[in-house]
């Protein structure tokens, strides 16, 4: 596996027009980019470590936001969406802490603070990640808020949402995203 | 760090390139799998194998690394073959996507856009349709799809099945294991029947048993008496298949009473025993009035689901899989007990809060669920009075209880003998806020609450309010057709009920993969739905105790009083 091999063989691809992406039969469907007016509810929703957190404020510090909704136990979405906060805090090095991501749990009922706490550490989360739990109606509320609302939560969307610098506006992100894809949008909203 | 980064990029771009290369002039590249593992012992493969696919760990005991959407890395810890395929390799189904089958019976087959067979059942062929044809894989194709995301007709799967940077022998080991998975049917399944198994414990009220085998009797019932119109009648047997596949309409089902005798420690033989004797695919419900441990672990060891057994004391674990309990128990009380009072715990001034235990199995479990949630909160720990069993707590300790520690809170884990020593504490100076006590624990006397304690006493209640159950009664009617309804404890007659219901989805769900584990993926793949009894069930993937709630109420006023709701299902 040597550099000359690996080199030869891309040169030939690229000769040959290979790309992965045409040679595909079921195309991967690209994500789905939207602005979106939100308003947040003032709800009191609590963290891993089983703090209460003032939705509102958290949002609004003023620090980049991006906010994604999954749950603990959940299969295929939330793994893929939670590798891409991984991968955020990992390009941002030690600047994570600058940075908020806000994952809210769609299952309340399961995900008290202890299994909040244990996912973080499975994904190598850092400071700047918070998972939040809170009752049912105020998750409701807050689901509800991003137009993100699931009464199922077998039935809920991959979904990553960044605050913009204008006052209330969103931009939404549905669909599967590469690490790069995502960081170009958090740039192009202002966020470096 | 960065330069790893780069390096495994260039690996997979590499795979990629050489598979790519392959398709075009040669065979793929045989040595990618062929590597030879034999000097492994077949079970270390399969141990290996499944570190790799359950705890994402390499046979090196490395974190595997992989790359999903194109260009995030992750390893192998965060999430691995089970976060998608699940325990049975059967695959999953969430939020529009469709994770498939990755058993070796069914990746070795060609896949065509329908199942063979079935062509005609509605929910097979839909299924179907999810997935591109593919011919059948090799274990070449299948070495390039794991590490490159190349399927067999050059199709580069979708991004959220991650490319796996593993090395040709880790890359045997893993295919040989995917080979041994969900390789052949679970025992207790054969072309005419199912059979299950439904544990009781010799002692627990024969009423009591009696509640808990009627629906599932009844919904065995109606399952045999439709596997005998499938036989007899053309059109009928069109309707079933249309819900649940010619394979699943023309099965029976069986139900054998297991009934364990003397202690505790001499049930594993027994139910050694019973299945050696008569194998069942997996066992429903079952009753206990006390210990359940020594089933658990039957199950456990045995790899044999067991679906909502009734008891106040299941085994906690976060790691065990095949029982599937109701909740955690009678403990659970305790526990609800502590998030409602951290709730409020600003308002109390830095006063106590004081836990008496009646010395006991339940009053110990209660104490005990107590004491573990508040220690998380960081509060200081509560005082705690142990009362010796079988003695009642007059009115006079429980009056110097409360002058001694002047208690914010006052919780009283006992049984309805403690009703009369709380008579004078309303009128007690310096009295706590608020006592709690379980419902469970009062039984039916928690109606008869006298007025003047209603206002102090609140309950820990964990089922769907009373009032709001009736919209079930119809439900329940089918059940007790022709019986005398208040033969039956609701409580057992209605969490049975709801084992029959899960039962009867899931199987349908199936599309016949009869695999234990893939009974207990298909649970935690339910749809979030509406059941009796509890307020919510949650059966999400891997989940082993469905009703996580329980609500904080009180007695309302007057000769016919209903419980009043002073807290949410679940506060965290
Ligand atoms: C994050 C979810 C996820 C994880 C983790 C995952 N897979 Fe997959 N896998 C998928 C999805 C989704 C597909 C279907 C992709 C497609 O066909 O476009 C798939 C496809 C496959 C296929 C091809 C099946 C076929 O019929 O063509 C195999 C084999 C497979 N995975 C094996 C594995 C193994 C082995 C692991 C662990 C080492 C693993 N997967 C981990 C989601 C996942």
């Amino acid at each position: 596996m040597t550099k000359g091999i690996t080199l030869v063989i891309l040169c030939m691809a690229a000769i040959t027009g290979f790309s992965p992406n045409r040679s595909a039969v079921a195309a991967e469907a690209p994500y789905k980019r939207t602005v979106e007016s939100l308003s947040m509810p003032d709800v009191v929703l609590v963290n891993q470590k089983g703090e209460k957190v003032r939705f509102k404020t958290l949002v609004e510090s003023g620090k980049p936001v991006v906010v994604d909704f999954i749950y603990a136990t959940c299969t295929t979405i939330c793994p893929i969406l939670s590798a891409g906060f991984t991968n955020l805090q990992r390009k941002q090095g030690v600047d994570s802490a600058k940075f908020q991501l806000i994952s809210i749990t769609i299952d309340p009922e399961n995900d008290s603070p202890p299994v909040l706490t244990e996912y973080l550490e499975r994904y190598q989360a850092r400071p700047g990640w918070d998972f939040l739990t809170g009752s049912r109606a105020d998750i409701n509320k807050v689901m509800n808020s991003f137009g993100a609302f699931f009464p199922n939560k077998m039935s809920h969307r991959p979904y990553n949402f960044i605050r913009t610098n204008d006052q209330g506006k969103w931009v939404k992100l549905d669909g599967m995203i590469g690490g790069r894809d995502l960081l170009n949008e958090i740039e192009k909203v202002g966020v470096k | 760090m960065r330069e790893n980064v780069l390096l495994s990029n260039r690996i997979t771009l590499w795979r990629v390139a050489l598979l790519f290369l392959a398709t075009l002039f040669v065979q793929p590249p045989g040595s990618l799998a062929a590597q030879d593992i034999s000097d492994l012992a077949p079970a270390e493969i399969i141990r290996l194998g499944e570190q790799m696919y359950l705890k994402g760990l390499l046979p090196s005991g490395k974190p595997m690394q992989a790359y999903v959407s194109g260009d995030i890395p992750m390893e192998g810890t965060s999430f691995t073959c089970v976060s998608c395929h699940l325990h049975s390799g059967i695959g999953s189904f969430e939020a529009n996507i469709a994770t498939p089958p990755t058993n070796g019976r069914i990746l070795y087959q060609e896949r065509k856009p329908y199942i063979k067979g079935f062509e005609n059942v509605p929910s097979y062929h839909r299924y179907a349709s999810y997935f591109p044809v593919r011919p059948a894989y090799t274990d070449e194709t299948l070495a390039a799809l794991i590490t490159t995301g190349f399927d067999p007709t050059g199709r580069s799967v979708l991004k959220v099945m991650p490319r796996y940077d593993l090395d040709d022998r880790d890359t045997a080991i893993m295919i040989a294991y995917l080979k041994s998975l969900s390789d052949q049917f679970s025992p207790g399944v054969s072309e005419n029947e199912i059979k299950f198994a439904t544990v009781i414990v010799e002692g627990v009220d024969p009423a009591a048993v009696a509640a808990m085998l009627l629906p599932l009797e009844n919904q065995i019932n109606r399952k045999n008496s439709q596997a005998l119109t499938y036989q007899s009648s053309p059109r009928l047997a069109r309707m079933a298949n249309n819900v649940m596949g010619p394979d699943l309409g023309a099965k029976k089902f069986s139900l054998a009473r297991w009934v364990l005798k003397g202690a505790p420690e001499t049930w594993r033989a027994q139910l050694d025993a019973y299945y050696r004797a008569e194998p069942v695919f997996a066992l429903l419900g079952g009753i206990s009035d006390g210990e359940w441990e020594p089933v658990h672990r039957f199950c456990e060891e045995n790899r044999i689901p067991d679906l909502l057994p009734q008891t106040d004391y299941p085994v906690l674990s976060n790691s065990d899989w095949y029982t599937l309990y109701f909740s955690r128990g009678v403990r659970q009380e305790g526990e609800a007990a502590a998030r409602y009072l951290h709730s409020m715990y600003d308002l109390f001034a830095g006063r106590a809060v004081v836990q008496v235990v009646r010395d006991g199995r339940v009053g110990k479990a209660l104490g005990e669920g107590f004491r573990e949630v508040w220690a998380t909160t960081g509060h200081p720990a509560p005082v705690e009075i142990v009362l010796p069993e079988g003695e009642a707590l007059s009115g006079e300790r429980l009056r110097q209880i409360v002058a001694e520690h002047k208690p914010a809170a006052l919780l009283l884990w006992d049984d309805a003998t403690v009703l009369a020593a709380l008579e004078g504490l309303p009128d007690q100076a310096g009295r706590p806020g608020m006592v709690i006590a379980s419902s469970s624990y009062l039984g039916k006397e928690m109606w008869n609450i006298s007025e003047s304690l209603r206002d102090l006493l609140y309950l820990t209640y964990p089922f769907r309010l009373p009032q709001e159950e009736g919209r079930f009664d119809v439900a329940l009617k089918g059940v007790l057709a022709g019986k005398n309804p208040s033969d039956y404890d609701q409580k057992i007659l209605r969490r049975s009920y709801i084992v029959g219901e899960l039962l009867s989805k899931s199987l349908v769900q199936m599309r016949g993969e009869y695999y234990r584990d893939y009974l207990l993926d298909v649970v935690g793949m339910m749809a979030d739905s509406v059941f009796p009894l509890y307020e919510r069930l949650g059966f999400g993937p891997g989940q082993r105790y469905a009703s996580k709630g329980c609500f904080i109420v009180q007695l309302g006023k007057g000769a016919n009083p209903q419980l009043e709701r002073r807290s949410e299902w679940v506060t965290q």
